[in-house]
């Protein structure tokens, strides 16, 4: 296959120099296994789909650049608001890694029971010449999350980044904490104009929100598109739909999503199915699969399910939620923003989680979910915690959840290939007793 | 279906290739067990073909097959594979028919234990497995006996001869445990506490792993390590119950695989 770069080269020459292929060759022979059994394994990719594996291939595999204007502002999370950063001239840059090999790497500075993924974005922080070429952002702005996010912030300052903390309120539901939340995110915007040296102007900012409006609701659609059974579309590819929005540029991603809805109305139509009639069909949630560790999705509709919907934070929980404005006034929008970034998050760090559970209840029967898979990182305190109550409420409703903990390494394929096998076919036997 | 029928459940495990025969009625015919060695494939062909010329029974008589275990995968001729929770569900569930039906299955196998929940028709409820580590499976034993420099058959006697109260293992990785074991040996405890001690810890992480899936009676346990009867005795003093123990444990798993092999068959021929 020839391919053909579709980001522009960079002015500087500096940055289009080959990474040294010490660096690069295991982290890119896991991201080509990856994507391999993504593209491979299954029949009837879209042809819509190709674009993104060209992405993937080339940002992951080949190391290509990422093309960004103005300046380069990394996130650790999805709590930064995209929109100001935008707005300012400047281009996010999600860091939230999945390689296994970036996580050994990270796992220097972290203690032996940590999350993957912080390990895995130290990691590629720590490195030279990392893969996705993200050498050096003239910012990261570091979302102070969970207690391995927060003790990030000066690991990578030790490396030589310039960090920002946007502090986060522990609790969601109070009065105070969408206020101290509301004076965060206009602190950062404060930050930004000092960075980018360009002020905040309503026109920029409404704009910047448009065209994320656009992106969201692109999302939207493929996501309702999967609420369809028998399904025209698989989770592996959604999932990489999705993680393609971590550093993909925003308006030709939303291009390929709405033409990958294109070909999947014109599917639908032709009563295309993309998985047996009877797949059982999984709600997908907890710690996020970002590429290339999409392993758990892939094993499960490798298995036969089919991953109808998620309640993840690089997919469902980073597109889904839009912002709403009351008077388009700059300091109403920057509210109103930040409202859209605290309110409707279903992360387990705040204090309660009524909000998870009640939208994976919704998403259960708006999909007609026949079971949920919840993945949580081995380390990943607040994922682990929340597991029970989970289990609790969906077990209530008669939906079964299998619980699986695992890390980035590929050693437990066989085991977890094992365990979501007994899942499905447990649930095939449930839907085969009450039928 | 002919009398002269007979379906078969293969189980390629990690440590041991075991297989089971069910004959048209759904009785148990035979079973074979052999090592998995290193070539999985060779070895589960092998085992099959042992097995039938054992029992009298031409490939041809086989109706059915169906592959579970670590390599159901790799065994191409199967006609069809399962994973080795769902067949282990059926095959407690037929063979605690005779003790009066079981609800809660423990199995301990080469290097994975798992505890699984089932309803009255031997479906899965619930199921929870150790995570990647040996602590508390086969190899745990396998390599305990061998620090012991005694046989693995003759752990359960060691176990009931000790003099002493069981000593306490603590670390929780097979590794360490290895080095916990050598240094209680050199600081001159007795073997026999030593072994009850290893018991009682794999006990203990077996018990907490079925209090996740929730225990109902009857208990099955089964899985090589089931021969163990002294390891038995330690589960049933951390469980606070008695167990049932089936005549053939390590085969618990082909057996279920092997009878639905049989309802498999017998569906497509209906549905023909």
């Amino acid at each position: 296959m020839t391919v053909t770069p579709i980001h522009p080269v960079p002015s500087n020459a500096e940055s289009h120099d080959a990474a040294p292929a010490f660096n690069r060759s295991r982290q890119a022979r896991e991201a080509e296994i990856a994507l391999d059994r993504i593209t491979d394994d299954f029949d009837g990719n879209p042809a819509a789909m190709q674009y993104f594996y060209d992405l993937f291939r080339r940002v992951y595999i080949q190391g290509e650049p990422l093309p960004h204007e103005g300046k380069l502002i990394g996130t650790t999370c999805i709590q930064a608001p995209d929109e100001l950063i935008y707005a300012v001239g400047a281009t996010p840059v999600r860091l939230c890694n999945g390689s296994y090999h970036y996580d050994q790497i990270g796992a220097d500075f972290m203690p032996a029971k940590s999350c993957s993924l912080v390990k895995a974005t130290l990691g590629m922080l720590q490195t030279e010449n990392p893969v996705p070429r993200i050498c050096k952002p003239d910012l990261i702005v570091n979302p102070t999350t969970c207690d391995q996010k927060k003790k990030a912030s000066v690991m990578m300052e030790g490396m030589g980044h310039t960090v920002y903390d946007l502090e986060m309120p522990n609790a969601k539901e109070s009065e105070e904490a969408r206020l101290y939340w509301r004076r965060s995110v206009r602190a950062f915007a404060h930050k930004l104009r000092e960075v980018t040296g360009k002020k905040l102007t309503r026109k920029a900012l409404k704009e910047a929100m448009a065209r994320t409006a656009r992106a969201q609701a692109a999302f939207r659609t493929l996501h309702n598109f999967r609420k369809a059974s028998p399904a025209v579309v698989l989770g592996k590819d959604v999932f990489l739909v999705t993680n393609a929005f971590f550093f993909d540029d925003l308006d030709r991603w939303t291009a390929a999503v709405e033409a990958l809805n294109a070909e999947l109305t014109q599917r639908q139509a032709e009563g295309f199915q993309a998985a047996q009639r009877k797949a059982p069909r999984i709600l997908f949630t907890g710690s996020p699969p970002v590429f290339p560790n999409l392993k758990l999705p892939v094993l499960i509709e490798e298995a036969g399910g089919i991953v109808v919907a998620d309640e993840t934070c690089s997919a469902n929980r980073m597109l889904y939620d839009m912002t709403a404005v009351d008077e388009w006034l700059l300091h109403d929008m920057v509210d109103g923003l930040a409202d859209k970034y605290l309110k409707p998050c279903t992360c387990p760090i705040f204090t309660r989680n009524d909000d998870r559970r009640r939208r994976l209840l919704e998403l259960a029967a708006a999909f007609q979910v026949d079971g949920v898979v919840y993945q949580s990182f081995a380390g990943c305190q607040v994922y682990e915690m929340e597991q029970k109550s989970v289990a609790e409420t969906l077990n209530a409703e008669g939906i079964p959840m299998l619980y699986i903990e695992t890390d980035y390494s590929p050693d437990d394929m066989g085991q977890l290939s094992t365990r979501i096998e007994a899942f499905l076919e447990s649930i095939k036997t449930r839907k085969r007793k009450s039928a | 279906m002919s009398h002269r029928d007979y379906f078969v459940g293969i189980d390629v495990g990690s440590t041991a290739i075991k297989v089971a025969l069910v004959d048209a009625q759904g009785q148990l015919a035979g079973v074979h067990v052999t090592e998995s060695g290193s070539l999985f494939h060779k070895n589960a062909r092998e085992a099959l073909k042992a097995l039938l010329e054992k029992f009298g029974v031409t490939r041809e008589q086989v109706k059915y097959l169906i592959a579970t275990g670590y390599g159901r995968k790799l065994f191409k001729e199967a006609d069809d594979s399962i994973s080795e929770i769902t067949a282990n569900a059926i095959g407690a569930h037929e063979a605690g028919k005779a003790f009066g039906g079981v609800r809660t299955i423990i199995n301990i196998g080469g290097q994975d234990s798992k505890a699984i929940q089932i309803d009255d028709q031997g479906g899965v409820t619930n199921f929870a497995m150790n995570d990647k580590c040996a602590a508390g499976t086969g190899r745990f034993l396998d390599v305990a006996a061998r620090n012991l420099e005694i046989d693995l058959e003759e752990l359960g006697d060691y176990h009931f001869n000790g003099k002493g109260a069981p000593l306490t293992i603590n670390a929780t990785c097979t590794v360490f445990a290895e080095s916990e074991i050598i240094g209680l040996l050199a600081s001159g405890h007795g073997k026999e506490e030593v072994v009850a001690g290893i018991h009682y810890s794999i006990a203990k992480r077996t018990v907490r792993l079925a209090k996740r899936v929730g225990i109902e009676d009857r208990v099955y346990f089964d899985g090589g390590p089931a021969l163990n009867k002294g390891l038995v005795a330690a589960i049933e003093d951390e469980l606070q119950r008695p167990l049932v123990v089936p005549e053939h444990p390590q085969t618990t798993t082909a057996f279920g695989a092997a009878m639905l092999a049989r309802s498999e068959y017998l569906a497509e021929r209906e549905a023909a």
